[in-house]
């Protein structure tokens, strides 16, 4: 039974975009059975599909945070936190911030969940992550297995 | 009346594609509406030069999420136009299957998403959450039967895996199908004739404004096209998908990096309605019955209507969508090697309707099969000179109502063809370095 879910979000096209769906790519090479692992690719509306399933959730995503790019920062979702872009001209426009509104909105939200926040050099069209976000890669990856050993202990416990 | 106007809407979108709407008056005259797509240079042509025919789709199905499975279908036919690769009747019919959810899939988070807001003028989906809930929740709901449709079909709903030149590297068991078909009558139906119901009761709020233009779409002799046939003007007929140059004449225009198309007027209309104006004789008597309950009628040159073709559509997908898996099963689900042994090298193109219109792929392989030439037209490339010929056109009409009221309607206008901004530049001449 999967006790976290870990979705990726981003554009693998966009440069650090990438950085989300390849978080996936590298926690698919440890082979976790107990994580589900979802590429959303930029489908951020399609993350509510994993909402009303008990467990821990954990959302990774290229993140403007106004950091140093590669900064990997992990954060409980809260509105504060997010910037909407309220007026889109295009269902193009609807993003994370705008996906974890509705779900808080339909009171959906998980009890637990977590973004994972990497902080992008350049999101123009390119298949390949910037250095410093190449780095990042690693350290988000830990961080998303640091949160499965949580949730396994409080399990065990 | 004498007036001067001077509109302009920055809309920041999260992939750094914008769309600004600029209108300037000057005295009373007209001199500028249009949408300008200002979006860094796209790479995605390059990225496919050197790729083998078995990376193609996959490339195109990452240029965009929510156009992602519209990309593949058409790399596919295309790649398999170049090579000559036959597929079986029962790789077409998954297609169609794929092609039917996908299309309800965009049109219901259109129609529920974009243009429900603005008939009952809220500003954005959110207030309607609060008062809306279980309207809220269909769409969702439908969004998901949607979404399961392309996870069973095509292994993976936003990045299709399972679908490859030449056939399927897997396909559905009887099972799957069957309870996609209980869920599509069971769940969708109803859902699909509310959502006619909620439609009716908002068509009242839809804008009064008539442009005609020219309607382009693919058309097929047997059914309402989608995932094939010809091109068709509303103008000048059937032209074979093979001359989509003829019809694109890309142009470069000085407020958009994103090249205008136009064919026999100044512009012309891809999407819903130009598929129900030049193909609404092959819909269903259900499909009929839902347009004209919302009050849309044959020839409708009512930009705005857009949304309402697609509510059509969505009825339509449902229903044919069981028929699509009544005929897989008759016919005997067979496990079945793709076709992916070339018969030839060259340029091949492709067509299908995604959601936003008719879109084009045209490949040139070399004959190792690896591509040596790309290009690509999107819809909302296609629609953006026909939106600015709207603009104009709509501007003089309601230039009596506030500015506020003037940008709302332009905004509600743009959204009408709920644009493609994160894809929509198609670049002028690039230098790439390899």
């Amino acid at each position: 039974m999967s006790t976290l879910t870990v979705i990726g979000i981003g554009n693998r096209l966009r440069g650090d975009d990438a950085i989300g769906p390849m978080v996936i790519d590298a926690l698919r090479e440890r082979h976790d059975t107990e994580l589900k692992l979802v590429d959303a690719g930029n489908d951020a509306l399609g993350i509510l599909e994993y909402f009303d399933n008990q467990g821990s959730i954990m959302i990774v995503d290229a993140c403007r945070m106004n950091k140093a790019p590669g900064t990997v920062l992990e954060f409980n979702a809260s509105k504060a936190a997010m910037v909407l872009d309220m007026d889109p001209l295009s269902l193009h426009g609807l993003g994370l911030a705008e996906a974890l509104q509705m779900a808080e909105s339909l009171q959906m939200l998980p009890s637990e969940l977590k973004i994972i926040g990497i902080e992008p050099d350049s999101i123009q069209f390119s298949g390949n992550l910037s250095p410093p976000v190449q780095r990042a890669l690693i350290i988000a990856t830990e961080k998303v297995q640091d949160e499965l050993h949580r949730v396994a202990e409080r399990i065990m416990t | 009346m004498s007036r001067d106007l001077n509109i302009k809407v920055h809309h920041l979108t999260r992939v750094e594609g914008h769309g600004n709407i600029v209108v300037n008056m000057k005295n009373g005259v007209l001199e500028k509406a249009h949408l300008s797509i200002v979006e860094p240079p796209r790479f995605f042509e390059a990225m496919l030069k050197g790729r083998s025919f078995h990376e193609a789709a996959i490339i195109t199905s990452r240029i965009c999420g929510i156009c992602s499975l519209g990309h593949q279908m058409t790399s596919l036919v295309t790649t398999e136009d170049a090579l000559g690769l036959e597929i079986s009747e029962q790789t077409r019919l998954l297609r169609k299957l794929l092609v039917h959810g996908a299309t309800f899939q965009s049109n219901v988070l259109h129609a529920y998403f974009l243009a429900a807001p603005d008939f009952l003028n809220v500003g954005s989906v959110f207030p309607l959450i609060a008062t809306h809930k279980d309207v809220v929740l269909r769409a969702l709901r439908m969004k998901r039967l949607a979404n399961d449709i392309g996870d069973i079909v095509s292994g993976r709903a936003v990045h299709p895996i399972t679908p490859v030149p030449g056939g399927f590297t897997s396909i559905p068991e009887k099972g799957e199908l069957l309870e996609i078909k209980r869920r599509l009558l069971e769940e969708a139906l109803p859902d699909g004739l509310e959502t006619v119901e909620t439609m009716k009761a908002l068509a009242g709020a839809i804008p009064q404004f008539e442009r005609e233009t020219e309607y382009i779409s693919l058309k097929h002799g047997d059914e309402y096209a989608l995932y094939e046939g010809d091109i068709f003007s509303s103008d000048t007929g059937l032209v074979s998908v093979r001359n989509y140059l003829d019809v694109t004449n890309e142009f470069v225009v000085k407020h958009s990096t994103s090249k205008h198309t136009r064919y026999n007027r100044s512009s012309y209309f891809v999407g819903a309605l130009a598929r129900w104006n030049n193909n609404q004789a092959q819909l269903s008597e259900e499909a009929h019955a839902a347009a004209e309950a919302m009050g849309l009628k044959p020839d409708c040159h009512n930009p705005f209507m857009n949304t309402i073709a697609q509510v059509v559509e969505i009825v339509h997908c449902i229903l044919d969508s069981v028929r699509i898996i009544d005929k897989l099963i008759a016919n005997g689900l067979k496990n079945e090697k793709p076709n992916q042994t070339p018969t030839r090298y060259g340029r091949g193109v492709g067509s299908n309707e995604v959601p936003r219109g008719i879109l084009f792929h045209d490949y040139t392989y070399d004959n190792k099969g690896n591509i040596v030439a790309a290009n690509c037209i999107i819809p909302t490339g296609q629609n953006l000179a026909n939106i600015d010929d709207d603009m104009m056109k709509l501007v003089p009409e309601i230039v009596d109502k506030s500015k506020a009221e003037i940008t709302s309607n332009l905004e509600m206008l743009v959204r009408a063809y709920d644009p493609c901004i994160s894809c929509s530049v198609h670049m002028l001449n690039v230098e790439f370095i390899e």
